[in-house]
């Protein structure tokens, strides 16, 4: 080997390995799998995981040493021994001290893996051994009492729980610790407080998508089984039908046309009228050009709202109050709809205007509106033309499905047939839709291009 | 004339410039072609003086009605909109998931063109499908529930975070690409170490966003029987008339949709900005992501 | 009485930060005055305490009237009879020069007719000849941002003077611009004071400039007065007195 340098720097600690951080990772998968097949924890599995954990420690050249295989084992057999006898023990309430309880079982084991880690990495400094070790514990404590805190395990609260829910339990309850520390692990280098927050957001995450995967009943079984016979549903939509009788004894006709031009129309009259509303609110709701505080948090405030109300709930809004199958109430949630875009990418590109012009404009004498107009709009004008534009093309997308609630357009019609579930007439207008829409995209996009 | 000596010489007055007409003729087209599609398009959908002038008396007839709200089954409201939460959250797990390999294999500067080229129209293609059409169709294999649903919003959402991920994909800095390559680094070190660390944040930052949208979307998703609150405000408003407690669903939706805005948001600002000293939060996300550095993208769509 | 009256004039930010203490100083129409004074002695704030772009106690009277204190229609009245010219220029980079000079028409021009972009033919003719003032007519319908620095400058000061005003506050209006161009700017001003008889109240940075322009010098520290008088009477001492320390090549235009 050559001689590269001669040696005179002290060369700084290394700091801790990405091998570390995979180690609670590949431990936690593996024992998620181990147990998630095969049921309760015991002795048996405590004696797998140790050894798992060791041939993750021999593999990334950690330890090759006898002696901690044993005190991985002993470690493991330990902690989820414990961890079983709680889980297994309790017949009535999951609650916190159970959550606790076997918390401290998943501490055991990682006391254990610690102990190893820190035998032969010297130089990693004490406490992110304890971190690691706590981490482990307080993982599964944590995701357990999130659980229980939010209402996961509720149903269990009250009665006996059957061999069947401990396992699902126990899988549930790996997934989330095996992950929760394995993110942890893999902040190795970040503060306590950091792991901690990464800890809870991990088990946020997983115990959410858990909960809510299995109360939408998510089946991936139904996928495969539609997936397979995806030929029989096709023979239900194709081929498309373009013409149909509007009732008995008409012609058959083709009738996508006229509400086609409705949706438009709609579009066009809700991009309109909302780009220009939205004009005023914008500069209210930017710091730069409202006048007065009081009036920038109404007009944001007011924006705020109107934003989570979705374009069809505006639609049925609108339905409601001037009418059922009324093209006016889609222009009217359009506008709605547009104006609470507009007003917020503008009012956002505002934010960021140079205030250089609008003070000549003050010191000109010229009032309120005359500086919003000619220091402050001509500074966003390119910007607002290319958000109309994108706005056109969102409404012609939302409006397409506003007839559903009854409030006009191509929506009502595609509504109207599939009640009468005529699925290749329905085809036949998602065809129309989908071309249509596409075509704006690519227009709008073409359109926004040659503005630049 | 007040200032007739404002300028200095006669002869000065010859340099004036004619107005050109360019400008004049731009706005003139594009006047007529905002004017005249709308008179068109308020003509054909006869909106009248007379309607125009009615509305607002109509709205606030509603408006009052539905207050104040009637909260006498709040327990089945909650129940919807948690239904609401669970199939926006899960739409967007599957979006993200899904389209993470797929916005790799759309992007120009990684994926070759014979794979990037499809996979950007079949990404496009589903986005054409807003989330109720697909709903619509998927009913017919799935029935009506909350999965359809999830599997509506989660489709659209592939399409959508594919084609924002890819575009953040082919965004980042060339540099750090270049330096992995010419060190003998393969496609997916490459990808691991040049391009992830780059685009991660932004695309995060898009999913919590998506999930934002999917909220709005998952609560009206109700109307065509694919579960949520949706179905509730529907029914309530229209069907049954039923005022008060239409205003209590509507209420309920606007809170949980305004507080879900609030903490993506303030995440989202968190991972973009990358505040490192400050905040804890941002610091978890790259934890989580092994993500470093943030290329600001604008958030549109 | 002079055009401007400043009375124990104080000027307290919003931060609680008082950038102007109790200054008392009149001036006269026509004057030509240089303020001077190190970066963040109050400068700028004087002059804007003249147009109550920032919140003034104490008393100043322009031209018969109060500041302090009046209203938003008053104050605007006020403004568009002071014409205002920045370090930055301030234009609206996006819009065409004449469009720029129109604002400063903003405030005679009814409302709806501004709205609608339809400027009175005397209007437009006033923001012309004050273009051709500063020799800018032949890019009058060019965008500002094409224009260079001192172009963009000279627009600045057709913008002030198509207010017609009575005084002209110029606030650093070279400290952007290299050498000879400020020479050009400067002789501008001088001969719009000169010609129009605008009081001109000028912050400069550079004390060569001040010299070489100005008639009356005002020095300005940490927000008091520390001199007022005839620039002919200011030599080295005086400047002194001003910064806090030795004049600098940096404090010269022309090295
Ligand atoms: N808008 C403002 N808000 C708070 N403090 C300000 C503001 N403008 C100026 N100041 C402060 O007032 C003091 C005087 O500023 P200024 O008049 O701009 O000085 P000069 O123009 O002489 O450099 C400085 O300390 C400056 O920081
Ligand atoms: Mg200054």
């Amino acid at each position: 080997m050559t001689t590269l340098a001669p040696g005179i720097q002290t060369r700084p600690v290394e700091p801790p390995r990405a091998a570390t951080y995979l180690l609670p990772l590949g431990i936690g998968i593996l024992a998620t799998g181990i147990v998630g097949l095969t049921g309760p924890v015991g002795p048996l599995w405590g004696t797998l995981v140790g050894l798992v954990t060791f041939g993750v420690l021999a593999w990334t050249n950690i330890t090759r040493r006898w002696i901690d295989a044993l005190i991985l084992v002993v470690g493991g057999i330990v902690g989820l021994s414990f961890f079983d006898s709680v889980l297994a023990a309790r017949t009535g309430k999951i609650d916190f001290k159970i959550a606790l309880l076997a918390g401290v079982g998943w501490l055991v084991y990682g006391a254990a893996t610690g102990i190893v880690v820190y035998r032969h990495r010297s130089e990693y400094r004490a406490t992110i051994i304890g971190l690691q070790a706590l981490s482990w514990g307080g993982g599964a404590t944590l995701a357990l009492f999130t659980a229980t805190a939010m209402g996961v395990l509720a149903p269990l609260n009250a009665r006996q729980i059957s061999n069947g829910e401990i396992q699902e339990l126990t899988i549930g309850l790996f997934v989330v610790t095996g992950l929760s520390a394995a993110a942890v692990g893999l902040g190795a280098n970040l503060s306590f407080a950091t792991r901690l927050v990464t800890l809870f957001a991990t088990g946020f995450v997983l115990v959410l998508t858990v909960m809510a995967y299995n109360e939408i009943q998510f089946s991936t079984a139904a996928i495969a089984t539609q997936l397979s016979r995806i030929g029989e549903i096709a023979d239900d939509f194709w081929p498309p039908v373009w013409k149909w009788r509007k009732s008995l004894g008409q012609p058959e006709t083709f009738n996508i046309i006229e509400p086609f031009i409705e949706t438009f129309q709609i579009a066009i009259v809700g991009a309109t009228i909302g780009n220009i509303l939205a004009l005023p609110l914008a500069f209210y709701a930017s710091r730069m050009t409202a006048p007065s505080n009081i009036a920038y948090r109404v007009a944001k405030s007011f924006l705020n709202v109107v934003r989570t109300i979705p374009d069809l709930v505006w639609g049925i809004f609108f339905a409601t109050a001037v009418g059922f199958g009324n093209p006016f109430a889609g222009a009217l949630a359009m506008i709605m709809f547009s104006l609470s875009i507009m007003a917020k990418l503008l009012s956002e590109t505002v934010d960021s205007i140079d205030i250089g012009p609008l003070e000549a404009g003050r010191a000109a004498g010229a009032s309120h509106s005359e500086v919003i107009q000619y220091a402050a709009f001509p500074q966003v004008r390119p910007n607002y033309v290319a958000y109309a534009l994108y706005i056109f093309e969102l409404n012609i997308r939302a409006s397409v499905v506003i007839g559903f609630v009854g409030a006009g357009g191509i929506g009502r019609l595609l509504n109207e047939r599939r009640n009468f579930f005529q699925w290749d007439q329905v085809m036949a207008i998602v065809i129309v839709i989908f071309v249509s829409v596409l075509l704006i995209e690519w227009l709008s996009i073409w359109a926004r291009r040659k503005l630049v | 004339m007040t200032v007739p000596d404002l300028s200095p010489n006669e002869k000065m007055a010859q340099l004036r410039p004619k107005e050109p007409m360019g400008p004049r003729i731009t706005r003139l087209v594009v006047t007529i072609l905002i004017v005249v599609p709308f008179i068109w398009a308020v003509v054909g959908l006869e909106i009248s003086p007379e309607r125009i002038y009615r509305a607002p008396a109509e709205i606030w007839v509603l408006l009052t009605g539905m207050f104040p709200p009637d909260f006498d089954d709040s327990g089945r409201i909650v129940a919807k909109l948690l239904e609401s939460i669970y199939i926006a959250w899960i739409g967007t797990v599957m979006g993200a998931i899904f389209s993470f390999p797929l916005s790799f294999m759309a992007a120009t500067n990684v994926a070759p063109r014979w794979m990037a080229i499809p996979t950007r129209a079949a990404l496009s293609a589903i986005r054409a499908f807003p989330e109720l059409i697909l709903a619509v169709i998927l009913i017919v294999p799935f029935g009506l529930g909350p999965f359809t649903g999830a599997l509506a919003i989660g489709l659209h959402s592939i399409g959508t975070l594919g084609k924002l991920s890819s575009e953040v994909i082919e965004g980042v800095d060339e540099g750090p690409i270049e330096a992995i390559s010419s060190a003998g680094g393969t496609l997916m070190e490459q990808m691991r170490f040049g391009i992830v660390p780059q685009a991660m944040p932004t695309i995060v930052s898009y999913w919590l966003y998506r999930f934002e949208i999917n909220i709005r979307a998952s609560a009206v998703l109700g109307l065509v029987g694919a579960g949520g609150i949706g179905a509730e405000i529907v029914g309530r408003l229209s069907f049954r008339a039923d005022w008060p407690k239409a205003g209590a669903a509507l209420l309920a939706t606007i809170a949980v949709v305004l507080v879900v805005d609030a903490i993506s948001s303030s995440i989202r600002r968190r991972i973009i900005t990358g505040q490192p000293s400050r905040s804890v939060l941002s610091k978890g996300m790259i934890a989580i992501t092994g993500a470093s550095r943030a290329p600001s993208t604008e958030i549109k769509s | 009485m002079g055009i401007i009256d400043f009375t124990d004039t104080s000027v307290t930010y919003p931060g609680g930060l008082t950038a102007l203490k109790g200054v008392t100083l009149s001036i006269e129409k026509g004057e030509f005055v240089v303020i001077v004074g190190l970066s963040g002695a109050g400068k700028s704030t004087m002059l804007r305490a003249v147009n109550g772009l920032v919140p003034v106690a104490g008393s100043v009277v322009v031209d018969g009237r109060e500041v302090v204190g009046a209203s938003r229609s008053e104050l605007r009245s006020i403004r568009s009879d002071v014409g205002m010219i920045f370090q930055t220029f301030n234009l609206v980079n996006r819009s065409t020069v004449i469009n720029n000079a129109l604002m400063g028409r903003l405030a005679q021009v009814p409302r709806w007719r501004s709205f609608l972009g339809l400027w009175p033919a005397d209007d437009k003719e006033i923001a012309l000849r004050s273009l051709e003032r500063v020799d800018i007519v032949e890019k009058a319908y060019v965008r500002a941002s094409d224009l260079s620095g001192g172009q963009q400058q000279r627009v600045g000061i057709a913008r002030a003077l198509a207010q017609e005003p009575n005084i002209i506050l110029a606030d650093e209006p070279v400290a952007s611009l290299d050498p000879v161009t400020s020479h050009l700017v400067m002789r501008d001003l001088q001969r719009i004071n000169e010609d129009l008889g605008i009081t001109t109240l000028i912050n400069l940075h550079f004390l060569d400039l001040a010299r070489q322009y100005g008639k009356r010098l005002i020095g300005l520290n940490d927000g008091r007065v520390v001199f007022d008088g005839d620039i002919a009477d200011v030599d080295d001492e005086v400047f002194r007195g001003i910064y806090g320390r030795a004049i600098t090549p940096d404090d010269l235009v022309d090295k």
